[in-house]
């Protein structure tokens, strides 16, 4: 195999190793970085679990090769809070509407909300439930989860 | 049928000795002839990382085209729409000059897989795929779309009604070649389009049906001056229902019309019995439930 | 909040308009400080910041990783078995066939008949035939393909009526009928002959998936002190350690079981831990070194639990009023390859004879007779599935209710008010509801809250192009609390030191429900402190007491009981060091706010931890323990006449929908559900499990199922296992009743279960509402709802 050199910024720390080419990111953040808050759910796409945002863009890191990463930007549940520990907006959304049962999904709703508010400050329920319909709870229903990105985006905007 | 190791055990990772990422089409089809038909191209990766997980497809390298510029844009030709071969689906999806010209071509790419999917996954390896019910494959397979191919020995254009072979497989080999834009004429004023879709949830699932069609109507609305109708999966390849096309040339708008062309077509298609995804019967039924549909609601369309 | 008295039972009602409204509750006797309140979860921040660690977050140096090979047959005998070019494999550290197996070579949660490797045949596509141990994952899965196993193919039998049948094939030595269980009350057909209308429908229901988010892993230790140490997700750590200890050979306490926090179990966590667990630990035995085994999505659609599918034939006989007069049924139960949670646990506990029970539905019926077949067929196997054989019955009798209400002509609604157990009423078991019975108060809420009036009847196309028609139903439930063996007990510590802090001890596993949160929450109130006061120590066999498995809707009750009789051995010390510090007598000492005060005076106060610290400096006891079971339960084998469980949890859905009845494609489109659960300890959590709850049921009545041919699942993985998506959800408003069951901690009763079990056909009922067609067995995807509505003669008249 030929390792190749990837250089990225992952959460916000400029970052380079090298990686066996069959490295899939899921893998390499979990394994490598220890960064565990990305989950393994079905290592097809298909559930969200694994959801970390590339450039900003929500991406299923369980069928995405590591290598992809060279260069880009990489933010993972990790890489929210700021550098004092202070949570963000949806986080405390979350914990606040009690939008987290088992939590496994949670890491991936919570990226796929920070870029859908990034990009729509006010977004209405239909357009939450569009963004996170790539991202499957078996445990909530979804109701708490989009009253989450709602009262998200509300503390968000009070916050000017 | 026998079951393999392959369906019983599941491996975590995928088997590729090298993973390339050429800077330039030309150096993306050089790393591809020098593997002699043991590599292939990779874009987004959606369906061919699972398939390496599934041991589906095994390969020795991976080239991966999306370093390569110039291909990421849809850019307007006169009439025509050009869409780059690394065009994503949320791309497509989100375009306005795709939302004002061919709507359905939107509404297609904004329904496969999931967001982070369409985030990463390009329509043109959509249409690669060789799915016959593939999302993007059927609006622009109503819409006369063509494709342009890169490969050692040059450049040709091939039109999507002659780029699927069988499930699965197209007339691109993407041990050699690279699907580099597609292109199709955007609807006049005179034309009306519409995409539908049957799925068992509304996200993150392989549709049972998916129709598209366009109408071209006179200017008074009152006759079918040409009709393409698209729809899979309903054959191994995406299928164009073009007896049904030909009866309808000439027919005036009318309910009547549309629903003998949906008798007719319901007849044309042949679709298997799929144990997750609609019996042959249903599919059948619902071929003419979405064809009368399909026609009703892309001549309603018309200069829309 | 209302506060209704009717006859002798006084009902809270609990609304909110916007999601998570938290009201103080006030009963006359307590006011309570931290029970009863929406307290946040205690591990939410470590699950909001991706910090909270599950079984496959545990780092894996030093751990080799295991495999299993799977027989590709669903019947057949296992000829020869060659390991050898696996064992050449440079990497492989062992790799073992059942002659390996140090003890009983046999696991499962009641019966032991499932192989942990199987030696002379397998009896189920996925069943396991080697273990493989390797240093990489890899590797094991190389070793797994070099292994080469002659079958002898045998004939397979795939219907449990035909498992019946005489010349089927014999799958286990015992027979293919497990279990055949009786139920008699009154005379059917004296009954029927009573009747003015007679009906008989017959239901099916597929295998389900729980497609919890978090796949199976497993990590088995082997521990300095020669004991064996497995760690997982996991809901019965007990069960699994019971088993793993007769696999090693060795006595239970030299097995120990920890649970890690898990993503989600919804029953499937009860055995699959054991299935995996059991492997891991004799790879870990043979080799000598710790093993990992974790399971991809398709190995965990494909080996482990499901819900067990059923065919359910129902005869009523009724008044023409729709008084119900006679109820028969059949279950022809599928249990698949291995008993899993299937059969009796005397007398009441086991899926089996929990679906009987639980047949006839929440009605009056004053004869009943049910034939209830228990079935190995040569499918997967049938475990727990949030509702443990509630839901598939559920679907029949609510279904046959509205079938029955469409042939006299009357509201739905009219015949369940009629025929639904209130206080005071006998089941089909002739057991007497003599507490706790909020089932017409669920009824009335649900309906107001819909407005069932105004909607009823009124059922239409959304507009005259529209080929979408809406419809409304409504499901009524009930469900039990425990599980109704002689055994359910649940047994908790309580230690509380000289600083005020305290140590909770219980056995009850957390799986997204809220359990970490609810539990500590019902300590901290009993003995008067904070939340902040309370460790939970997560359940570990060595640590805790024996609890049971966290199933059955049971963990809220009978854990609950089992703390506040330890918090109340601690709490007694306290008060009697408090009166003497006070002196004040200890029946006027309140414990509140981390406070002891006289409640006549309240300034003669102490702190709690005043208190705790004489206490210790004194020698005061202040280790508490409870041991809690419920009343005990009854069920006669012979007639299945009885008290089996002790309360029940009542519930009822309404459901709007839209068919499209060209295509049969059904969005639900507005949802109440309303429930009488005793008391809600932490009302907002409790609304996450009815809104979870209803999009479980919801996905069981429109989109989900294995799919099975030959013997083979089709749909492993989750792009075709499909479970509603939050496009799928409608917003679903969850109206919480209290009507106190004298038996739970500050009243409250189960509620895990119940939300998933009404919602099933409450849709199924809408659709028949919208379109005319019925689906009688599920899933009512596209095609079906299609199909029916051709049987029911095409869409309704504009």
């Amino acid at each position: 195999m030929n390792a190749l050199t990837l250089s990225f910024t992952l959460n916000g720390n400029d970052v380079s190793l090298d990686i066996s080419p069959n490295t899939l990111l899921v893998d390499l953040l979990r394994d490598k970085f220890r960064l565990t808050g990305t989950k393994v759910g079905c290592r097809e796409g298909e559930c969200g679990a694994c959801t970390v945002l590339l450039d900003g863009t929500p991406v299923n890191s369980c069928i995405l090769p590591a290598a992809k990463v060279q260069g880009k930007s990489l933010t993972t549940i990790e890489g929210l809070a700021d550098e004092n520990g202070q949570l963000s907006e949806i986080q405390e959304a979350f914990m606040h509407e009690g939008a987290a049962q088992c939590g496994f999904c949670t890491p991936g709703m919570i990226m796929n909300s920070t870029a859908l508010l990034e990009r729509n400050p006010e977004p209405n329920n239909q357009e939450i439930r569009q963004s996170l319909s790539g991202t499957l709870c078996r445990c909530t229903g979804y109701r708490k989860i989009v009253q989450a990105v709602a009262t998200a985006g509300e503390m968000k905007k009070s916050q000017g | 049928m026998a079951l393999t190791f392959k369906d019983l055990h599941w491996a975590k990772n995928i088997q590729v000795q090298q993973y390339l990422q050429p800077e330039t089409l030309e150096e993306a089809l050089e790393m591809l002839a020098n593997f002699e038909g043991k590599a292939r191209v990779i874009a987004g990766g959606t369906d061919v990382v699972p398939q390496l997980r599934g041991r589906d497809i095994e390969v020795e390298a991976l080239v991966d085209v999306t370093g390569i510029p110039g291909m990421d844009g849809i850019d307007q030709d006169g009439e025509n729409i050009v869409l780059g071969g690394l065009v994503t689906h949320a791309q497509v999806a989100s375009s306005d000059l795709i939302r004002n010209k061919a709507l359905l071509l939107s509404e297609g790419a904004g329904s496969v897989g999931s967001p982070q999917i369409r985030n990463i996954a390009t329509v043109a390896g959509n249409l690669v795929s060789g799915q016959p019910g593939a999302d993007t494959s059927i609006p622009l397979l109503a819409l006369d779309a063509t494709v342009t191919i890169a490969s050692g020995d040059g450049e040709r254009k091939v039109p999507l009604t002659a780029f699927f072979l069988d499930k699965g497989k197209t007339v691109l080999d993407c041990t050699r070649e690279i699907l580099t834009s597609i292109q199709f004429r955007g609807l006049m004023e005179n034309q009306g389009g519409c995409y539908l879709r049957l799925a068992k949830r509304k996200a993150l699932t392989l549709p049972m049906l998916v129709l598209a069609a366009v109408v071209n109507a006179d200017p008074g609305k009152e006759i079918i001056n040409r009709a393409a109708i698209a729809m899979g999966p309903v054959a191994p390849v995406p299928y164009r229902a073009t007896n049904v096309e030909a009866w309808l040339k000439g027919a005036p708008i009318s309910d009547e019309t549309f629903a003998a062309a949906a008798d007719m077509g319901m007849q044309e298609c042949a679709p298997r019995d799929s144990c997750l995804r609609g019996s042959c019967d249903y599919r059948q039924e619902m071929s003419k439930v979405f064809i009368k549909r399909g026609l009703t609601k892309a001549t309603a369309n018309i200069g829309s | 909040m209302q506060d209704k008295t009717e006859g002798k039972q006084k009902v809270q009602v609990l609304t909110g308009e916007k999601p998570g409204l938290d009201q103080l509750l006030e009963t006359p006797e307590k006011k309570l400080s931290v029970a009863g309140h929406s307290i946040a979860r205690t591990d939410d921040p470590a699950k909001v910041t991706g910090k909270l660690m599950y079984g496959a977050d545990y780092p894996q140096e030093g751990f080799l990783h295991g495999k299993i090979l799977r027989s590709p047959h669903p019947h057949a005998l296992i000829k020869s078995i060659d390991i050898k070019k696996a064992k050449e494999l440079p990497g492989v550290a062992a790799v073992l066939t059942g002659k390996d197996v140090p003890g009983r070579n046999g696991f499962g949660a009641i019966l032991p008949d499932q192989p942990v490797i199987c030696e002379d045949k397998v009896r189920y596509v996925g069943d396991g035939v080697a273990l493989v141990a390797a240093v990489t994952e890899e590797i094991a899965h190389e070793a797994l393909s070099l292994i080469r196993v002659e079958y002898e193919v045998l004939p397979a039998v795939f219907d449990p009526r035909d498992a019946l049948k005489p010349d089927a094939p014999r799958i286990h030595e015992g027979g293919n009928l497990l279990s055949d269980n009786k139920l008699r009350k009154g005379n059917v057909e004296k009954g029927f002959e009573e009747a003015d209308i007679i009906m008989e429908r017959t239901y099916q229901v597929p295998f389900l998936e729980h497609a919890y988010l978090e796949p199976d892993v497993t990590l088995a230790v082997p521990q300095p002190d020669g004991t064996m140490l497995v760690e997982g997700p996991m809901q019965a750590p007990f069960t699994v350690r019971r088993n793993l200890a007769a696999v090693l050979g060795v006595p239970v306490n030299r097995v120990r079981a920890r649970q890690i926090h898990m993503g989600g179990g919804f029953g499937g966590k009860e055995d699959s831990p054991i299935d995996i667990g059991c492997r891991a630990a004799v790879l870990a035995h043979h080799t000598g070194r710790p093993v990992r085994i974790a399971l991809e999505r398709e190995e965990v659609t494909l080996q482990t639990c499901k819900r067990h599918p059923m065919i359910m034939e129902v005869k009523i006989g009724a008044g023409k009023d729709g008084k119900l007069l006679a109820f028969e049924g059949v279950i022809y139960d599928e249990q698949g390859a291995y008993a899993g949670l299937g059969p009796i646990i005397p007398p009441a506990g086991g899926s089996h004879i929990h679906s009987m029970v639980m047949m006839p539905g929440p009605y009056e019926i004053p004869n009943a007779k049910v034939d209830a077949y228990l079935c190995y067929t040569n499918h997967p196997y049938g475990g727990a599935m949030r509702g443990f054989g509630a839901p598939q019955v559920h679907i029949a009798h609510e279904q046959m209710i509205d079938e029955l209400a469409g042939e006299l002509g009357l509201d739905p609604l009219e015949v369940r008010r009629t025929n639904a157990f209130r206080l005071g009423s006998a089941t089909a078991t002739g057991q007497v509801l003599d507490q706790s019975v909020g089932l017409l108060d669920t009824l009335e809420a649900c309906a107001e809250a819909f407005r069932w009036k105004e909607r009823f009847g009124k059922n239409e196309y959304v507009d005259a192009q529209s080929s979408k028609r809406r419809g409304i139903g409504t499901g009524m439930g009930w469900y039990r609390t425990s599980i109704g063996t002689n055994g359910d007990g649940c047994g908790a510590n309580v230690y509380v030191h000289e600083d005020g802090s305290v140590l909770l001890y219980s056995g009850i596993t957390e799986m997204g429900q809220g359990a970490f949160t609810v539990l500590p929450q019902i300590c901290a109130e009993e003995l008067g402190v904070a939340m902040e006061d309370i460790r939970l120590v997560e359940p570990d066999t060595d640590r805790v007491p024996e609890s049971g498995p966290t199933v059955g809707s049971r963990s809220t009750t009978l854990m609950g009981n089992a703390i506040i009789m330890a918090a109340r051995q601690v709490k007694s010390s306290i008060l009697e060091m408090a009166s003497e510090m006070l002196l004040v007598p200890v029946e006027r000492l309140e414990a509140k706010n981390r406070l002891i005060y006289d409640r006549e005076d309240t300034h003669k106060s102490l702190t709690f931890t005043e208190v705790a610290a004489k206490c210790m400096a004194m020698g005061k006891r202040l280790i508490g323990q409870g041991w809690w079971t419920p009343p005990a339960p009854s069920l006669d084998p012979e007639t299945g006449q009885g008290n089996p469980y002790f309360v029940y949890t009542y519930s009822t859905h309404m459901a709007e929908v839209l068919v499209d009845v060209e295509t049969g494609g059904v969005e639900v489109t507005d949802y109440v559900a309303a429930f009488d659960v005793g008391k809600a300890i932490n009302p907002k959590a409790l609304e996450g499990q009815i809104e979870g709850g209803v999009a479980m049921g919801l996905g069981y009545a429109l989109m989900e199922e294995v799919a099975m041919v030959d013997g083979i699942p089709q749909n492993l993985n989750l792009q075709d296992y499909l479970i509603p998506t939050s496009l799928d959800m409608p917003d679903v408003k969850p109206i919480v009743l209290e009507v106190e069951n004298k038996f739970g901690p500050y009243g409250a009763k189960g509620i895990g279960e119940m939300p998933n079990i009404p919602a099933t056909p409450a849709i199924l009922n809408a659709i028949t509402d919208a379109c005319g067609g019925r689906v009688r067995s599920l899933p009512a995807d596209p095609e079906r709802v299609f199909m029916a509505i051709r049987e029911a003669g095409g869409p309704p008249e504009r």
